[in-house]
């Protein structure tokens, strides 16, 4: 295997790595620790878009179809566990990588300061994303779900205050239950058909008997529930706004696609067993009208908060909401541009928040909660005993420039972010509201009930008007209100990670035909997952070699 | 080419506006004035091209699969309105440099003045319906930051939140008619659309797209019943009121409409929507505009009334009445813009626009009060001027397309009402500032202005003498360039000219004349020309939208607490009862069945184990939350039952770690019980209101549901023959392909070892977290006093840190466990070599090893097991990690995927053959992070006892502040 046959690896292998590292360094470091992030990210990214590219039409040479598969420990397919690279993963992980990139690059601002590991969580986070995506076992993919849940209590819980911890251990035990739910999930299918690998499934589903279906769909049911609960679906969403509230600016942001993660998943478990049509028309009617309630509950959710992080917050269970209900329409052309919403929503969803951060600056008392301790009283037992101590020292210059003129640099930022929530042109926001309407609109006559499509469209639109709504009077009130604001320092290292995520997001508005091009040939290969289920399968080469087929059947024998 | 070039300009120039310094006023003016001018220039170039018919267009593709491409198409019509929005920015630019105030930040102002320019430009000029919507909402926005411009005044923040709610929402009713004109017609390009009338008409949807394309329409042009926030804008400087809300913003709706008109137009729902709103509009800005006190709001209800009175026309589906229609929008535009300049004037001058204060300004402003008088005269219908031929083509259709005999009655009615009332509040607007008795007590006291503010509005003025006197030289050409494009080659016959002959349009217009004249001087003669509106001052538009606002914030904030709880046992419950649901739902074809696989008989005492272990679960689950110390001692009976049980199904590996993984989380949880919070009493009064009982029961009834399910889903599925291949794989090549004995270690640390690697990721996060969380870890105050035990016993538990042996009865312990530490330590290594072959491995090792070291904690105590111990427990986890990972990286070496196995035999001297393989390094770097992530954490609880008590000011909730914000309505 040549270097370039490893890279499917390298996007969990490399996070880790770092994390471990920096994990052998002494607090005071901060300096080599930041580089190894930053090179970690780094690498990350180029391997992500050289994924990228791969899988695109361009690079049909590299992979057939554009899928690449990478058998962990050389085992095969259904035996063993395999990463596989398509272009939603390849997509999933740039996006990984882009956003994680700038929410590092914010943080070292001042919000890494000693007292947590949080270089190391962030790491973790990151690899347990990327994993997620790359995972083409259902097993794997819970570990994955496991690494970046861990990370993300540790890094939701940093920082002090009462609200802030219950606020966590609230995000911490809800999470826990659905990890429950996943793990009673897979064992249920698993018990049944006898995999774990997604491609495997398939075939396998098809052979059950009917009793042993029953038994198939209430584990895959159940999964769905897990799937949903981190997608921030109503009513399992409850925990989303309080936990995305109270963490810090770039942790919030950085979680940014977790909620994506749920939604990765229902898109390649459901459509990987949706050729079955009675089951796939009651997965998409229950996605459709939670997915719909989900987005009423965020819009009322938007109108009712004064916070503007919570407004975030809950303007990412609208873009859940959004993208549930609209895979529910069973309308397989609507993928691509729920594809390119989620791909804005997520750009937007990380912008915003890190906005937050400065925004909340403006306030004549920066919130107490925002503060993290370092605990100097406690030192010297711990350098006692091995734990490399905080280092309070040291950290409090600032790094970087003040940008001049910050509000207006804030407000045109914001307004941008305001743009891209609400799907106002001219932003990319706009381009996925208006393909989504488009397609919707194109099938509502063919649409199982025929008001489903209108229902959506009207939601869809007015989502964006209470939006507009929300965030003016927000806005107003950050910006406009003369008293009890002041103007507040930014760092180049803060600002540059949301103008580049906007610049991003440009990006994508003017490329839309090439992009839209590749979702749309992402959304046929979801659909069509035949091309999937057989290079799966049949790419890998047993590099051991079965027993059995090798050299008869010696050994540990037939149970 | 050039198309795109005038679009772009302005943002150019906006882009480079927004970057001079706050200070740099005739820099910004003199920046937009020259991209002002120069889109002017390109405009006029492009006249030739767009003559007789002809299209300029310029085309980019964006989003072809969609139809949606940058498309610039400029016909006469567009290019009328192009030529209207860049003269007028060309003359408002030069006001508003003389308006401005050099205190104010103008090249913000100019910035987005430049970009409403832009944005109405790319309006008037797109090709797409969808970009027309993209420039359409652009409009809405820099209306947004324009009245909100001196957004210190609260007046204008809400003035703009006003606008911009009622044009967004507009923009997307809008945005979504388009949408469904493009699915009929299959293309967004304006050419398409334009010759798929018939189509479009007869379509299904037409009421639904008609009416949503209204609602954008008529919200823009501020068109009854959505004429409320236009009145509001006027705080905005009054450079924008004459820019944008009046001659070329509030026109895009019109604009748009008469675009569509080939399309559109020509049914009766039209007719009934866009004429009846036009009626209305017409009629209420008429009325109200006569009652205004403020100069701008009367300017404001008359362009709400003019707009009316195109947008009736419009709707009247008649070809001479749309010429008239876009006739008069360019008139409108010309006398109104000077109208609102002049009013501009006299408040920049005098210091008010109260025109109960206002009044006798000719004598000190005589140039000025001469330009507003013409311009009012125009507005008025006077002859001679551009307003009274456009008044007269409507007075002539509001005749004509009448075709049932009530509605040839009531249109004629109505138009002539409209023009009494226009008369009288055109005369009352110049009488009472101009030609009054001269005011005293003035702000100060009013003189001419500068020139450069008192030009633009005189260009105006000449601009409404010369239409309204030689219309057939002066616009004639223009106006039939730009009909052509919207009706084609065959125009209808009309003629521009003063004098059709004594016609009854001259008749109406001058009854008109006489009925406002009369009505002014019946208002004066009863001094009620300063009275407020009767009857609609009384909607007060403004009061009104605080109240819809606090209403809606009050509702959501409601409603919001119905859909989310904070709670999190609401939370759980949801979650639990769904998957619940999901579980059951799924039966409900078939039914649930068990297998046929046949049962083991049962055996009375694996029976008896199960009923303890079941037993010690519920306690456990009942007194959690009143005595911890029975609750968890329960929970190990439960565990113990497990790992008896897995013994009982010839498990060995698994019972062996799962009595390692018991004993060491009862442990770090019993050293974790002394800082918890006082527990609840069991008969606290709190749990015996019937609530919380009625609460309890749902849960318990629940909770068993939830429990039975999943025990009856495991028992079908245990019952059922085992279908996997997996197994019949792993057990044919566990020793043959991965040389190991022992399977289920096999699997661990190769067939899925990457689940392993994993797995240890999240042991080592959970450790680092805890340790993280305990660090700042302050106890509750109740629980930081020495506990009753320690108090109670004089001698001594912990040992003293330079003393071999404690005293007391804690020497025998110590004695032992101090025996027993190297014993484990040799166990757990043991375990951890023969784990490939026989029941141990990394895992359980590491346990093992934790364990004992655990163990001397509580014996020595911390001080003295770590003056004499040193264990990096992060270092132990970053090397189990790097073991771990090294294994895995090896394989790249040999030319295989990550986490490969590379084995070797090699026969040494003494010790025999030996099979090497990176499996051992893997799960020696399992055993060395489950070590370091186990007694990370038993240091961060041992390390809570040393540290000294301190307490914590309390820190106002965070949480309780949000609370109150949210239920907080903010205005």
């Amino acid at each position: 295997m040549s270097v370039l046959d490893h890279l499917p690896v390298l996007p969990i292998i490399v996070p880790l790595a770092a994390a471990t590292v920096m994990l052998l360094l002494s607090e005071s470091r901060r300096g080599l620790r930041t580089s190894i992030a930053l090179g970690s990210l780094l690498v990350q990214l180029a391997v992500a878009l050289t994924l990228l590219y791969q899988t695109t039409d361009a690079a049909a040479h590299i992979w057939d179809d554009g899928i690449g598969v990478y058998p962990i420990g050389g085992w095969p397919a259904p035996f063993g566990i395999v990463l596989v690279v398509d272009r939603l993963s390849a997509m999933m992980l740039s996006l990984v990588a882009i956003v994680s990139l700038s929410v590092l690059v914010y943080s070292l601002a001042h919000w890494d300061k000693p007292g947590q590991p949080f270089h190391s969580l962030f790491q973790l986070l990151v690899m347990g994303q990327n994993g997620a995506f790359l995972t083409g076992d259902l097993f794997s993919l819970f570990v994955f779900f496991e690494i970046l849940l861990a990370a993300s209590y540790g890094l939701v819980l940093r920082g002090t205050g009462m609200g802030r911890v219950r606020t966590g251990l609230h995000y911490i035990a809800v999470n826990l239950a659905a990890s429950f739910l996943f793990l009673i999930g897979v064992a249920l299918m698993y018990g049944t058909v006898g995999t774990l690998n997604m491609a495997d499934l398939l075939g396998r589903v098809a052979a059950l008997e009917p009793d042993e279906r029953a038994l198939f769909d209430a584990g895959a049911w159940i999964l769905g529930i897990a799937f949903l609960v981190k997608a921030g679906s109503w009513p399992l969403n409850s925990w989303l706004p309080g936990a995305y509230a109270v963490s810090m600016a770039p942790i919030a942001a950085g979680f940014a696609i977790m909620t994506k993660v749920g939604v990765y998943a229902v898109l390649r478990i459901g459509t990987l067993m949706s050729e079955d049509e009675a089951a796939a028309t009651i997965l998409g009617s229950i996605l459709y009208y939670t997915g719909l309630v989900t987005l009423v509950s965020g819009s009322i959710g938007m109108l009712a908060t004064q916070h503007l992080k919570r407004l975030v917050a809950y303007s990412v269970i609208v873009s859940s909401g959004l993208m549930l209900a609209s895979l529910g329409l069973g309308v397989e052309s609507v993928t691509a541009p729920v594809l390119f919403y989620l791909v804005t929503s997520v750009l937007t969803t990380a912008a915003f928040f890190l906005l937050t951060g400065m925004t909340d600056r403006t306030r004549l008392q920066a919130p107490v909660t925002d503060h993290i301790e370092t605990d100097r009283e406690m030192m010297p037992d711990y350098m006692a005993f091995g734990i490399r101590a905080p280092d309070p020292y040291g950290t409090e210059e600032e790094v970087g420039a003040a940008i001049p003129a910050a509000m207006a640099f804030l407000g045109l930022m914001f307004v941008c972010c305001v743009l891209l929530v609400t799907g106002l042109p001219p932003l990319p926001g706009f381009v996925a509201k208006f393909t989504l309407l488009s397609v919707v609109l194109e099938t509502t006559p063919t649409v199982g009930a025929r008001n489903a499509g209108w229902v959506l469209a009207v939601a869809v639109l007015a989502t964006g008007l209470v939006g507009i709504i929300a965030l003016t009077r927000i806005g107003m009130r950050l910006f406009w209100s003369s008293t009890e604001r002041r103007t507040p320092r930014l760092h180049v290292t803060e600002a540059a990670p949301v103008a580049f995520l906007v610049l991003v997001c440009l990006v994508l508005a003017a490329a839309s035909a090439p992009v839209m091009r590749f979702l749309e040939a992402t959304a046929n290969s979801l659909h069509d997952p035949d091309t999937y289920i057989t290079t799966v399968l049949s790419s890998i080469p047993d590099t051991h070699g079965d027993a059995e087929s090798s050299s008869g059947d010696l050994g540990g024998g037939a149970p | 080419m050039l198309l795109t070039l005038i679009a772009a300009l302005p943002f150019v120039g906006s882009i480079a506006a927004a970057f001079l310094p706050a200070g740099a006023r005739n820099a910004a003016a003199w920046l937009a004035g020259v991209v002002a001018v120069a889109c002017l220039a390109l405009v006029a170039l492009l006249y030739p091209g767009v003559q007789a018919g002809g299209v300029e267009t310029f085309r980019f593709e964006w989003l072809p699969q969609f139809g949606l491409d940058l498309y610039f198409r400029m016909d006469g019509f567009a290019w009328l309105f192009a030529l209207l929005v860049s003269l007028m920015g060309a003359l408002v630019v030069l006001y508003a440099r003389y308006y401005m105030s050099p205190e104010d930040p103008v090249p913000r102002f100019f910035a987005f003045l430049l970009a409403f320019m832009g944005a109405m430009l790319g309006v008037v000029l797109s090709g797409n319906l969808i970009q027309i919507v993209v420039f359409w909402e652009l409009t809405s926005f820099t209306s947004f930051m324009l009245i909100a411009y001196w957004y210190h005044l609260p007046d204008a923040r809400r003035a703009a939140r006003m606008s911009v709610t009622v044009t967004v929402a507009g923009g997307l009713c809008l945005l979504m008619g388009v949408l469904m004109i493009g699915e009929i017609v299959g293309s967004y390009d304006l050419d398409d659309v334009l010759v798929a009338g018939d189509v479009l008409r007869a379509h299904p949807w037409y009421g639904a797209l008609l009416i949503l394309i209204a609602l954008g329409v008529l919200t823009k042009s501020a068109q009854f019943p959505f004429h409320f926030w236009l009145p509001q804008a006027m705080t905005a400087p009054t450079p924008v009121s004459a820019y944008l809300h009046s001659a070329t913003m509030v026109k895009a709706g019109v604009f748009l409409l008469a675009r569509l008109w080939p399309a559109l137009a020509g049914t009766n729902l039209w007719f009934w929507i866009i004429a009846s709103a036009g009626a209305a509009s017409l009629l209420v800005g008429a009325f109200s505009a006569t009652f205004q006190r403020d100069t701008k709001g009367v300017l404001a209800y008359s362009t709400i009334s003019h707009l009316g009175l195109i947008t009736m026309l419009l709707g009247m589906n008649s070809e001479l009445a749309l010429v008239a229609a876009v006739f008069h929008m360019m008139n409108h535009a010309t006398f109104k813009a000077s109208l609102f300049m002049a009013a501009g004037i006299v408040q920049h001058e005098t210091g008010t626009r109260d025109m109960k204060r206002l009044g006798g300004l000719a004598r000190s402003m005589p140039i000025t009060a001469a330009v507003a008088t013409v311009a009012a005269a125009a507005m008025a219908g006077v002859p001679l001027l551009n307003g009274f031929l456009s008044k007269e083509m409507f007075f002539a259709e509001a005749i004509v397309v009448g075709r049932s005999l009530g509605m040839s009655i009531t249109l004629p009615t109505i138009a002539l009402l409209a023009g009494v009332f226009s008369v009288a509040y055109s005369l009352r607007f110049v009488h009472q500032v101009f030609f009054t008795e001269p005011s005293h007590d003035l702000p100060k006291p009013g003189h001419e202005p500068t020139r450069g503010m008192i030009v633009p509005g005189a260009l105006l003025v000449v601009a409404c003498l010369l239409v309204g006197v030689l219309p057939a030289v002066t616009v004639g050409p223009v106006l039939e360039t730009a009909m052509m494009s919207i009706l084609g080659p065959e125009l209808p016959e009309y003629r521009l000219a003063i004098w059709h002959g004594f016609t009854l349009p001259l008749v109406m217009s001058f009854i008109a004349l006489a009925g406002g004249i009369t009505f002014y001087v019946l208002l004066l003669a009863r001094g009620a020309v300063m009275s407020p509106t009767p009857i609609l001052s009384r909607l007060n538009a403004a009061r009104m939208f605080d109240v819809a606002n606090v209403v809606v914030v009050r509702g959501a904030a409601k409603l919001s607490h119905l859909f989310f709880t904070r709670r999190l046992q609401s939370q759980l419950l949801a979650i639990v009862g769904i998957a619940l649901v999901a579980g059951v739902a799924a039966f409900g074809s078939t039914g649930w069945s068990a297998g046929e696989n046949p049962l083991t008989p049962i055996d009375p005492l694996f029976t008896l184990l199960w009923v303890v272990g079941a037993a010690c679960a519920v306690g456990a689950a009942q007194q959690a939350k009143f005595h911890r110390l029975a609750a968890l001692i329960m929970l190990g009976g439960a565990g113990l039952v497990t790992c008896l049980t897995f013994a009982w199904f010839s498990a060995p590996d698994l019972a062996l770690t799962q009595i390692a993984v018991e004993v060491v989380t009862v442990v770090l949880l019993l050293l974790g019980l002394r800082w918890l919070p006082r527990r609840i009493a069991f008969d606290d009064p709190r749990r015996k209101t019937p609530r919380a009982r009625g609460r309890r029961a749902r849960d318990f009834l629940l909770a068993v549901a939830a429990g039975c399910g999943t025990a009856a889903l495991a028992f079908a599925v245990l019952t059922r023959p085992q279908v996997s291949d997996l197994p019949g794989y792993f057990l044919r090549n566990s020793l043959e392909v991965a040389g190991g004995r022992n399977v289920v270690n096999v699997i661990l640390v190769d067939f899925r070892s990457f689940d392993t690697l994993g797995e240890i990721t999240v042991v080592a996060i959970v450790a680092l977290i805890v340790y993280a969380l305990l660090r700042r870890f302050r106890p509750a105050p109740e629980s930081i006093d020495v506990p009753k035990a320690q108090r109670a016993d004089p001698a001594p538990l912990t040992t003293a840190v330079d003393a071999p042996l404690p005293r007391g009865y804690m020497r025998l312990p110590a004695v032992l466990v101090r025996l027993i530490g190297p014993m484990a330590g040799l166990v757990s290594v043991y375990f951890l070599l023969r784990g490939h072959q026989a029941p141990g491995g990394g895992f359980v090792g590491g346990l093992v090893m934790a364990s004992a070291v655990i163990v001397q904690y509580m014996v020595g105590g911390t001080m003295w097991v770590e003056s004499r111990l040193r264990i990096h427990p992060q270092v132990w986890i970053a090397l189990g990690m790097i073991g771990a990972g090294t294994a895995g990286i090896a394989a790249w070496f040999a030319g295989k995927p990550f986490l490969s196995a590379l084995a070797a035999d090699l026969h040494l001297p003494l010790i025999g053959d030996v099979h090497l393989s990176t499996v051992l390094l893997f799960d020696l770097g399992v055993y060395m992070l489950v070590i370091g992530a186990v007694v990370l954490m038993l240091v961060a609880l041992a390390h809570q006892s040393l540290r000294s008590p301190r307490r914590v000011p309390v820190e106002p909730s965070r949480e309780s502040a949000e609370e109150t914000d949210e239920a907080e309505a903010v205005v």
